[in-house]
């Protein structure tokens, strides 16, 4: 896929960690590690994404390893899958490349009331009507407006700004990581550029490999944990898979633009320009931390917003309202994120910048940041996998806080470029394969479904199962997509 | 002359000229190969000047790249039309092109950003050539 395979050394743990030694490079600070089965192993090897875990290991301040999860695939700098912990103490970096163009993407899972049963007459229609009604693909523009100053407050106060405006209820925000709103953002550090690209795109499902999905619950695996989250067999869920739009695209590219010269002020030797990065305590860093949490919040109202426009079609094509449909927010996960938390260093707790770009983070039972209603379970990840086959619902687990700072993985992973993709789709059908697997699928662009068909990803079974075994998550619930909606 | 090649989950841009304007001018009919189905559906309505300082060839062309997709983003632009003078210390282009009418242009990526990651322009016994890789 990208330029030829790694060649470099991948020593086994144990079943389902590999090491790249410090010793493959003169610059690597610490150790790479590579969460990853047998099997998974052996396709990660093909591209360059081992040697972009290498890359991060020279950073600055980074402790104990560069990370990546089973889910790697080669990124901009910093891999897809990747995780980096920065000590400020000790000269560590914040880089704009280890979160990625997407600042807060993520994922959030609404439930229903509704059973497979009660849905499966009017699967077509709902779909229809999620399809007319939420903006999807390039260029489209939502219909919630908000003017520059009010895009600012919206950065300033997360999805509590619409939410005061009845779109959403005060309890979606307890079941939204951070309560939507990170603490230390400042939207005057974001761009007028970017204020700009944001100001019509809140409450749009963008393109690529955002999506909306209708979802039944196909397996519980985890009767107590799917009880405590709200979670039975064949029941109807929605997930939303977006992130801060056009927004954090600028925020992240104003930010690499300003790094250009910013690494060798501070002497610091990158093996990529992508990687570009300043010191957490520096004006520079400072700057792109306020304005990335910002973009932050931005996203996660995206995703209120989306959630809002999804539960008026369904009240509408139910005639019932969402409340009575009981659509609840399960929980909202971000997975392109950097953030300032507390973990246990050689023994010691400290406080370090957690980069997660294709990473989510999966805080176990009793940890005080999960919310209260799941605490003493642990906290949902939600892992959006292929419309084809599946996404899954896990629960953060002890093993995440010993070994990749509460971390998990986020998805399945390309298995095929774009352009391979159109070319193997070139004369199929794929809503119509889609239809015969019991998918309903409406995208806006021509390309988008061949783009996006199951086969371009890794199975996403492999990957969880990666998770699960190495006790960074567990598996709680497979959800398999019955209705699909992309740009 | 320019094409799209393929890059893990994204797209690349390859464009060759045998001057640097031409070079230029070409990459911003590649990017909107990108964006448009038809690259051939935009209409020269609308003429505006982008004026761009920097002396370093490839961020100019980065920033060139940035600038035409911003404009398409923000304020809905499409541009089929491209007029580049590339100068030591910076570049002045007059572009030509309509606000998007989705009646009559079918969109086919979101370019989220043009990214860093081996960014090239560089001298060939041809002329110049010049690649950039998307994000999708």
């Amino acid at each position: 896929m990208s330029k030829g395979a790694y060649s470099g050394p991948l020593e086994q743990v144990d079943t389902c960690c590999w090491r790249i030694p410090k010793s493959h490079r003169s610059d690597m600070r610490v150790d790479g590690l590579i969460f990853a089965s047998e099997k998974l192993v052996e396709a990660i090897k093909n591209d360059q994404a081992p040697e972009q875990v290498a890359n991060v290991a020279t950073l600055p301040g980074i402790q104990v390893a560069s990370l990546a999860m089973p889910d790697i695939h080669w990124g901009y700098g910093f891999c897809i899958g990747g995780v980096c912990a920065t000590d400020p103490a000790e000269g560590g970096v914040i880089s704009p490349g280890g979160v990625g163009y997407d600042i807060n993407c993520g994922v959030r899972l609404v439930k229903t009331n509704l059973f497979l049963d009660d849905i499966k007459p009017h699967v077509r229609e709902l779909v229809r009507g999620l399809f007319q009604t939420i903006p999807a693909g390039v260029g489209k523009a939502g219909k919630y407006r908000f003017d520059p100053k009010e895009t600012r407050r919206l950065m300033g106060e997360g999805p509590r700004f619409v939410i005061d405006r009845d779109l959403g209820v005060p309890r979606d925000l307890d079941h939204t990581e951070a309560n939507g709103r990170i603490d230390g953002g400042d939207p005057d550090e974001v761009s007028d550029h970017a204020v700009k690209r944001g100001s019509e795109q809140c409450g749009t499902l963008g393109s690529g490999n955002h999506f909306l999905e209708v979802q039944v619950v196909d397996a519980v695996l985890d009767a107590d944990v799917a009880t405590a989250f709200g979670l039975d067999l064949n029941q109807i869920c929605v997930m939303i898979h977006s992130g801060s739009r056009g927004l954090g695209y600028q925020v992240c590219d104003d930010a690499l633009a300003q790094f250009r010269n910013v690494p060798g002020k501070y002497g610091i030797n990158l093996p990529d320009r992508q990687l570009a990065c300043a010191p957490v305590d520096s004006p520079e860093g400072r700057k792109y931390i306020a304005a990335m949490r910002a973009a932050a919040n931005f996203g996660f109202t995206n995703r209120q917003l989306l959630m809002q426009q999804a539960r008026e079609v369904f009240a509408s094509t139910f005639g019932r309202s969402w409340e009575d449909l009981g659509m609840e927010l399960l929980y909202d996960v971000a997975h392109n994120i950097a953030k300032l938390e507390e973990h246990t260093v050689h023994g010691k707790p400290k406080k370090v910048w957690v980069h997660r770009k294709g990473a989510t983070r999966a805080f176990p039972a009793g940890h005080p940041e999960v919310p209260e209603a799941y605490r003493a379970v642990g906290q949902p990840v939600i892992i959006p996998g292929d419309m084809g086959r599946a996404s899954w619902v896990l629960v953060g687990a002890e093993g995440s806080m010993q070994r990749t700072f509460g971390t998990t993985c986020h998805g399945a992973g390309r298995a095929m470029s774009r352009t391979a993709a159109v070319k193997d789709a070139a004369g199929r059908r794929i809503d119509k394969e889609l239809e015969s697997r019991g998918v309903i699928a409406m995208a806006s662009s021509r390309h988008g479904l061949a783009e996006e068909q199951p086969r371009a990803y890794k199975n996403v079974d492999d990957v969880v199962e990666t998770v699960h075994q190495a006790n960074l998550s567990r598996k709680v619930a497979r959800m398999r997509p019955i209705g699909v909606i992309k740009g | 002359m320019y094409e799209l090649f393929e890059h893990t989950a994204d797209l690349g841009l390859r464009v060759r000229a045998h001057d640097l304007d031409t070079l230029f001018a070409e990459a911003g009919r590649c990017l909107f190969s990108a964006i448009v189905e038809d690259p051939a559906s935009i209409r020269s309505e609308v003429e505006q000047s982008i004026e761009l300082s920097g002396s370093d060839r490839e961020y100019l062309l980065f920033d060139w790249l940035r600038e035409l997709l911003f404009r398409f983003d923000a304020g809905h632009m499409l541009y089929g039309d491209f007029a580049v003078a590339v100068r030591p210390d910076g570049l002045t282009a007059t572009v030509r092109g309509e606000p998007l009418d989705p009646a009559r242009h079918a969109l086919s990526h979101e370019v989220k950003a043009i990214t860093y990651h081996e960014l090239k322009v560089e001298q060939t016994p041809d002329g110049w050539l010049a690649e950039v890789i998307v994000d999708i």
